[in-house]
């Protein structure tokens, strides 16, 4: 039984439509399970669905779900955006449209095949030449590049639109590396998670078969003589607007995420950069557009791709899906001809219509759309020609004849196709229900006989009403798309897994993701050792401004110097031509906010987080909540100018202890492996050095002892050691205990002994390739710099030369430092090295010499 | 006439080059004028593996990777190459099919308008506009015989343009050519390859050697012959009919094919990606010695 309000809720939605929308059917009646879902709304409460909305909202964030937008302020980093109700299509409704997919998928596939072979669609006068000759998605090059299947197409995704006769309809084609499968994926976790009640009543089908099926077509295109193939997902990088989802899917289907310079050709196999040295690759999955995925064959300038990388297909030795050439079938014009080419090679006719579409280049279609132009939408029968889609209704009667004469100049350049027509379907817009168009990916996968349909897809729909902007890049919104029926189906097809006889226990890891790592640990100790000091140094300036000293006093000068000196942000403090410490303050807000100052909080937690987003695949969803807080803190510092002092240090303190969380997630809950070994690696090279400039600055000169005393404080609650140094010495302050204490304790975490010990360890365990029990050069430095440090006699380095300085202090040092900046030389020259640009000299400017 | 052909290309580089990968379209092409015999390809330093492979256009494209730290390579190609009298006579007897005739022929004759379509299209390197049609409107005449009209052209482009090394670069635009009036062997024949295709012809882009004749009196220098290109028109009843604009003359004996294709980027003799920073310097030198 409906309630009273339900209808309510329904009715107050269906009287506000002003065009055709999902939820009624031709005759006007309200489709069953759209009532049902209304009727779980009201039951719900519209106030508690925009409640579980923002609960979506920060659960996306959470999980770091972004789509990139280029060209916009916010840069990078856009988040996901999800709307609580889902998009319903009746089972049986969806087994129809679903063999109408079949249908087209079997079909491109065809087309795939002749045109990289007998072009008998061109031969047999089917579509006319130029739609392929002219088309740039054909690449010569890939005419012998094929994978050893009988589907070429592995992988498809079609736009779908619901005309106002209710039948779907094609809209276009995705046939290279289709995007948004993860997205979908990551919409239906988060919606199962945070609106289970949604689906009261109802059977959802599930994705999951899709991707079990893509897993076995993968399987199936490997090496069959080995248990544990190498499957490589290939991404264009952090930069890609999508490359959340690359990471996601990668982690989610158990490949393992590489860039183009990951991977290289040998011998005719492409292999893994891996810190273990070269691992071969069976099959790629990739993100990566056509023309760049070899810059020895295609785009020449392509930085994304594996130079050799299609000669190595043609070999055999490597599967690359789907395979590079695919790009052909992207071609707007073939639209035009669909209905044809089905005949042709199904002798049957098309189960789901194309929107209408006219190829100008035969005179009878330029001539209809020349004369019928204002109902049109012109295109380029070529994508990526940056020539933005043309709504003839908008022009003016001057800008109208220009395009006409554009057409006329090159005619089978230009397509034209009828102004899609939409459904609205029901939208949480500014906490009320309303109707906005929408349009629906769905994704195809072969599986060796035909294609397996994914039960489910990616439905995008318009943020402004009465308007519809498809592209993610301009805005919009994603929806959960539900195959629904009453009842559970047991004709649902199950995919049942291919299990390789044996797993491959060893993941190793891409030397790119081993210098991130390194790298995420450096930056994450960097931040917080300049924050730690920064925040004693505000104390001691505080509590001393505040009790009537000044800030020109000796110790304050020293530290405030040694913070210039520990973040290298020179010349800082050190600037003699200016007086910086009338107003200390003005100097550490900008050494804190200033993000294009190198060495700043800011500009190191923007490193910090740049090199944690680049192995995203590598952090569970407790470590992203943690990034998410120190995103959020890294965006209030860098208003720091406009904070007052105790608001700054708020946020500092945050930000400290967020990093110092993270840390502590990943020591509780990271494997023991490589990736773990190089991020602690690399924190304690950092610790090390910093804790080094501190002593350096802070004893490197013998002071007064009222000035040591406080720079003894300082040093000691720097090394998280003030607690632990009064229980043994009580309120004695002294150089000498202090010293032995920061350098020898070996049972202290900030001591330099232990550190030392901690990294000689550390690299003990990372993958060599010296011979036995042999060192490598890594752990000579680390074994010196520990022996050094050991050796010393602490009475020693407490003294002073004749100008006084701790000469022996200073150098042992300076010396520590020199020997663990060589580790990290090593490491970068034993694992790192990949990072050797390619480029190529297609064009030596002096070849023309001799020719003639 | 029969010819010792020697290519040899050396690059040198500042630093030693990890990893490279190449791709050769140096092998002459066996022909109903032309044959081919004893063709060899060596790389020093040595590579795993020399694998050949037929291009979309027929051409044979050699591929190599070299994985070890090299600061000099050296491609060296040697071949007995055979060149036979014009088969098609058009040499003596020059095609009188008018441009209106070609035009309505390959209109109407759907395989053949198929088979010439992408030499008929803009390509990467050959794209024109009003200026260039502009530019040769005074040699082609619809009444016209189209050999005629491409022999003018290539007559134009011979008088008013210089041979001038190092002016321009593979990538120099047309349009630069143009102006400037200058240029060599591959601007000119990308030219009248725009122009042609711009009157609604067939044109393709052919690279070869040229053996070169040394002035009177002289010896002929070591090395001093070259890589050289021209261009080829499809005309019905004839088939492709080379010119050299460079030279202004119908390619014969002394002209031996290697490829050809739609301009200079589906052919060009080497190419390749190397792993390094650094410069490199090129020494090329061809001997196209009679026997």
């Amino acid at each position: 039984m409906l309630t009273e309000a339900s209808v309510n809720l329904l009715e107050s939605y269906t009287s506000g439509l002003s065009s055709y929308d999902e939820v009624l059917d031709l005759n006007g009646v309200i489709k069953p399970h759209w009532k049902a879902l209304f009727g779980t709304i009201e039951k719900l409460g519209i106030g508690e669905l925009n409640s579980r909305n923002q609960e979506i909202v920060s659960k996306l964030r959470e999980n770091g779900v972004t789509y990139n937008v280029y060209g916009t302020p916010d840069g990078m980093n856009r988040p996901w955006q999800l709307d609580p109700i889902p998009f319903l299509i009746e089972q049986k409704e969806w087994n129809a449209i679903a063999k109408g997919l079949e249908q087209r998928a079997v079909l491109l596939d065809l087309m795939l095949k002749d045109l990289y072979g007998p072009r008998n669609l061109v031969k047999d006068g089917i579509i006319p030449a130029e739609l392929v000759f002219d088309n740039t998605g054909f690449f010569r090059p890939c005419t012998d590049v094929k994978l050893p299947a009988n589907q070429q197409l592995i992988l498809f995704a079609a736009d779908m639109a619901r005309g106002p006769d209710g039948q779907m309809w094609i809209v276009d084609n995705r046939t290279q590396a289709p995007s948004g499968s993860g997205y979908t994926l990551e919409n239906r976790v988060v919606m199962s998670k945070l609106l289970p009640e949604l689906a009261q009543g109802m059977y959802v089908s599930k994705l999951s078969p899709y991707f079990n099926s893509l897993q076995n077509t993968v399987l199936r295109l490997s090496d069959k003589s080995k248990d544990a193939p190498n499957i490589v997902y290939l991404t264009p990088g952090p930069n890609n607007e999508a490359y959340f989802e690359h990471a996601y899917l990668a982690s989610y289907l158990g490949y393992t995420l590489a860039q183009g310079d990951d991977l290289l050709v040998r011998n005719g196999c492409v292999w893994l950069k891996s810190i273990d040295g070269l691992q071969k690759v069976d099959v790629i999955v990739r993100r990566i557009d056509d023309d760049w995925c070899d810059p020895l064959e295609l785009r020449e300038d392509s930085q994304l791709g594996v130079p050799g990388l299609l000669q190595a297909i043609r070999m055999g030795h490597v599967q690359v899906l789907n395979a590079p050439g695919t790009s052909v079938l992207e071609n707007h014009a073939f639209l035009a001809f669909m209905e044809n080419i089905c005949q042709y090679f199904l002798k049957e006719k098309l189960i789901m219509p194309s929107v209408a579409t006219w190829w100008c280049g035969h005179a009878k279609e330029l001539s209809y759309v020349l004369e019928n132009i204002d109902e049109l939408i012109i295109k380029k029968a070529n994508r990526k020609t940056r020539f933005r889609s043309i709504y003839g209704r908008l022009l003016t009667s001057i800008e109208k004849e220009d395009l006409k004469r554009m057409i006329e100049a090159a005619p089978h350049e230009f397509i034209a196709q009828q102004e899609v027509s939409l459904s609205t379907t029901p939208s949480l817009i500014d906490g009320n229900i309303e109707p906005r168009y929408a349009v629906l990916r769905a994704f195809m996968v072969a599986d060796g006989n035909g294609y397996h349909v994914m039960q489910g897809g990616l439905t995008r729909s318009s943020a402004v009403k009465d308007r519809f902007v498809i592209s993610n890049q301009y805005g919009g919104f994603s929806k959960d798309t539900w195959i629904v029926s009453d009842k559970t189906v047991d004709t649902q097809e199950k995919v049942t897994l291919i299990t390789p006889a044996s797993v491959n226990k060893h993941v190793s890891l891409p030397s790119r993701s081993a210098e991130n790592l390194f790298w995420v640990g450096r930056y994450c100790e960097r931040t917080m050792a300049v924050i730690k000091f920064m925040n004693i140094t505000i104390n001691v300036l505080n509590l001393d401004r505040n009790f009537g000293g000044s800030a020109k006093q000796e110790h304050i000068k020293v530290l405030l110097q040694a913070l210039t000196h520990l973040s290298s942000t020179y010349p800082g403090f050190l600037d003699e031509t200016e007086d910086k410490f009338q107003d200390p303050y003005k100097e550490v807000i900008d050494m804190i906010s200033n993000i294009s100052r190198a060495g700043s909080v800011a500009s190191n937690i923007g490193s910090f987080l740049n090199a944690v987003g680049a192995v995203r695949n590598q952090w569970d969803l407790e470590i992203w909540r943690i990034v998410d807080l120190i995103d959020k803190g890294f965006h209030s510092i860098r208003n720091a100018s406009s904070m007052n002092s105790t608001n700054i240090q708020k946020t500092l303190d945050g930000l400290f202890n967020n990093m110092f969380t993270f840390l502590g997630v990943i020591a509780e809950s990271m494997p023991r492996d490589n990736s773990f070994l190089l991020l602690e690696t690399g924190k304690l090279i950092e610790r090390i050095l910093s804790r080094i400039s501190v002593i350096q600055s802070n004893f490197g000169v013998k002071n007064a002892p009222a000035v040591e005393n406080e720079l003894i404080e300082a040093t000691l609650i720097n090394h998280h050691l003030l607690v632990n140094y009064r229980q043994i010495y009580k309120s004695h302050l002294s150089v000498e205990a202090m010293l032995d204490m920061v350098l020898l304790e070996k049972k202290l975490p900030y001591s330099l002994a232990y550190m030392l010990d901690e990294l000689k360890k550390n690299l003990g365990h990372l993958p060599t390739t010296t011979r036995g029990e042999r060192l490598n050069e890594a752990e000579k430095f680390v074994l010196k710099a520990s022996t050094l440090i050991k050796l010393a006699d602490i009475a020693d380095l407490s003294k002073s030369n004749r100008n006084s300085e701790r000469e022996e202090l200073f150098d042992l040092l300076s010396e520590v430092a020199r020997l663990i900046s060589s580790v990290s030389t090593t490491l970068n020259n034993m694992y790192f090295s990949h990072t050797l640009m390619h480029h190529s000299f297609f064009d030596p400017a002096d070849y023309d010499t001799d020719e003639i | 006439m029969k010819y010792k052909l020697i290519h040899k290309t050396e690059y040198k580089y500042a630093q030693a080059v990890n990893n490279y990968h190449s791709l050769l379209c140096l092998t002459p092409r066996t022909l109903n004028n032309q044959s081919c015999k004893d063709f060899s390809i060596e790389v020093t330093p040595k590579p795993s593996e020399l694998v050949s492979r037929t291009d979309f256009y027929g051409n044979t494209v050699h591929y190599f990777s070299l994985h070890s730290p090299h600061k000099t390579l050296t491609v060296l190609t040697k071949g007995i190459v055979e060149r036979f009298q014009e088969s098609t006579g058009s040499l003596f007897m020059p095609s009188e099919i008018s441009c209106a005739t070609v035009r309505h022929r390959v209109q109407n004759d759907r395989s053949l308008k198929i088979s010439l379509i992408e030499f008929m299209l803009p390509s990467p390197s050959v794209k024109w506009d009003r200026e260039i049609v502009g530019y040769a409107s005074d040699c082609f005449q619809e009444s016209r015989p189209l050999y005629e009209c491409v022999q003018a052209l290539c007559r134009k482009i011979y008088t008013e343009f210089d041979f001038v090394p190092d002016f321009t670069t593979v990538n120099t635009p047309i349009k630069e050519v143009l102006h400037a009036r200058k240029g060599v062997c591959q601007d000119f024949s990308h030219l009248a390859i725009a122009c042609i295709r711009s009157f609604g012809f067939a044109a393709r882009y052919v690279s070869g050697y040229l053996e070169t004749l040394p002035p009177p009196g002289k010896q002929k220098l070591q090395g001093s012959d070259a890589s050289h290109a021209w261009i080829s028109v499809f005309i019905p009843d004839y088939g492709w009919c080379d010119f050299d604009p460079t030279n202004n003359v119908v390619p014969g004996e002394r002209h031996i094919t290697t490829a050809w294709g739609r301009d200079y980027t589906d052919v060009p003799p080497l190419k390749g990606i190397i792993f390094s920073y650094g410069k490199h310097t090129l020494k090329v030198e061809v001997d196209v010695i009679p026997v």
